[in-house]
């Protein structure tokens, strides 16, 4: 049963300046499908659409062309996003409200019922390390509180599909250990886990499959029996099926 | 509708601790007092004089107050992103409109009661006490300042330009209290483009006459249909630029 299902997506940009429309293609022809309780993640270089893909799931995006359904529904569904967990590449949160502020703010939003709201708020937050810093205001959290902070907002709905962009982005080392041992924790729970990177050992560790992106292309999906045990495999792959789209050429060592 | 109170919670919250109400209230005290200097001037007339110079300022801080916040109540969230996380939870975006709309609301209010209870409390001084017409004063600045609350919201979202909104919402605000010259004039008018124009800004802009407490100020008491009536107006008012509001959220993407 499918989490999440492109039909021939296509997303064209739009922009008008002074009488000139210019075009530009976020996706093209996206035909994708995954499988609930399935771990799978997005690879692709800057501007390949990745972030375009998540954005269409979530509804803050819409497709030009095509479909786009997120837990058997076509996006955007409101009583669909209260089963979905969302992180962006970034924490953008209200830094003037507190961690516990900011969450019980998510949580209401997210249908929580009253009664169970502080329970969830406190025990999430001490799941993600923050219960130290309930009461302290986001505007004095450190840049990895922040991406905590961030997490449990995804979280704290207990939801079916988690969809994480970017999440080990500019991230310490042992903060990207929490991460991948959080994705690999979901996935024991049987959510279905989506997410964008860079960081193609990041993603070899905890996939079960891969899509690669470039130029809003989807060019190739690997399952995990094809690069797990093989040195360099995905990456080879990675490397063969991108091209660069914007407009930077290779290092050269002469 | 559930999502309405917590976005209208975490606004007013916003909005008070960014101490957006402080510099309008240490105006506000700067004016009172030079309304105080003022009134030193004509011995007779002093009640009278601290009356309308008090008013005056207080509408004057509340508008300008509130065409500040409005204008950049959206911009600024799309700006700092913080609208992919409030989004991507199941809110209907009428309901966030509505909830960041009223918050600003509120806290505008709040400022607006903060000034008015000291400037009754400096006309008791002046053996000045009359509460009935006091209170009706405010219901008429409270109705302006939602009017123009909306018109400014509508306007940021349409010009998507914090600077043009603001221009626009001055330029509606001088419109509005020309209303009936306008439609005078368009009545006299002998060019049909003229007629058409006149009448269209006439009805465009917020008639600003039916908040006009001027206008009962020295006759005994206001009249309870009058008051009803700016209330009504100001309601209808707010509702239509709230739902062109909506129409045009709707179709946005972030």
């Amino acid at each position: 049963m499918s989490a999440i299902q492109f039909q021939r997506v296509s997303k064209i940009y739009r922009r008008s300046h002074l009488g000139r429309t210019t075009e530009t293609a976020g996706l093209i022809e996206l035909d994708l499908d995954i499988s609930r309780g399935e771990v799978f993640g997005l690879l692709g270089l800057n501007g390949s659409g990745k972030t375009t893909a998540i954005k269409l799931l979530m509804g803050l995006h819409l497709p030009t062309k095509g479909e786009v359904e997120t837990l058997g529904r076509r996006a955007p569904n409101i009583e669909v996003l209260a089963r979905i967990g969302y992180t962006p590449e970034a924490a953008y949160l209200n830094k003037t409200l507190t961690g516990r502020e900011s969450l019980r703010l998510f949580a209401a939003l997210s249908g929580i019922p009253r009664a169970e709201r502080e329970k969830r708020v406190s025990d999430i937050l001490r799941k993600v390390g923050l219960d130290k810093a309930l009461d302290v205001r986001l505007a004095d959290y450190s840049k990895g509180m922040l991406q905590r902070t961030s997490l449990a907002q995804a979280l704290v709905h207990d939801p079916e599909l988690i969809i994480l962009d970017e999440p080990v982005t500019g991230l310490d080392p042992l903060a990207i250990k929490e991460v991948r041992a959080l994705i690999l924790w979901l996935k024991s729970k049987g959510k279905t886990v989506l997410f964008s990177s860079h960081d193609i050992s990041e993603v070899e560790r905890v996939c079960d499959r891969i899509g690669i992106l470039s130029g809003g292309r989807l060019v190739k999906v690997m399952r995990q029996d094809e690069w797990r045990g093989k040195a360099d495999a995905l990456e080879t792959a990675f490397a063969a099926a991108v091209a660069r789209t914007d407009g930077v050429g290779p290092i050269r060592m002469e | 509708m559930q999502t309405i109170s917590p976005v209208f919670a975490y606004t007013f919250k916003e909005l008070v601790r960014r101490k957006a109400w402080l510099s309008s209230a240490v105006f506000g005290l700067v004016l009172l007092g030079g309304a105080l200097i003022v009134s030193a001037l004509g011995q007779d007339e002093r009640a009278r004089l601290m009356l309308d110079l008090g008013l005056a300022a207080i509408e004057a801080i509340s508008l300008i107050g509130v065409v500040f916040l409005t204008v950049s109540l959206i911009l600024q969230e799309v700006e700092s992103r913080v609208i992919f996380l409030i989004l991507s939870h199941p809110v209907r975006r009428a309901d966030y409109l509505l909830g960041r709309y009223l918050g600003t609301l509120a806290a505008v209010t709040l400022s607006m009661a903060g000034m008015a209870l000291l400037h009754a409390a400096l006309l008791s001084l002046y053996g000045w006490w009359e509460p009935g017409r006091y209170l009706a004063a405010l219901v008429c600045m409270a109705g302006k300042t939602a009017v123009m609350g909306a018109l400014s919201l509508l306007l940021s979202l349409a010009l998507t330009s914090e600077a043009a909104a603001m221009a626009f919402a001055l330029f509606f605000w001088v419109l509005g209290h020309f209303s009936s010259e306008m439609r005078f004039l368009a009545d006299r008018s002998g060019s049909a483009f003229l007629k058409t124009t006149l009448i269209a800004f006439s009805h465009a802009a917020p008639d600003f006459a039916h908040f006009n407490y001027r206008d009962f100020w020295h006759a005994p008491a206001p009249a309870a249909g009058w008051l009803a009536w700016a209330v009504v107006y100001a309601l209808a008012y707010t509702t239509a630029c709230l739902a062109l509001a909506v129409q045009l959220f709707e179709q946005k993407e972030f």
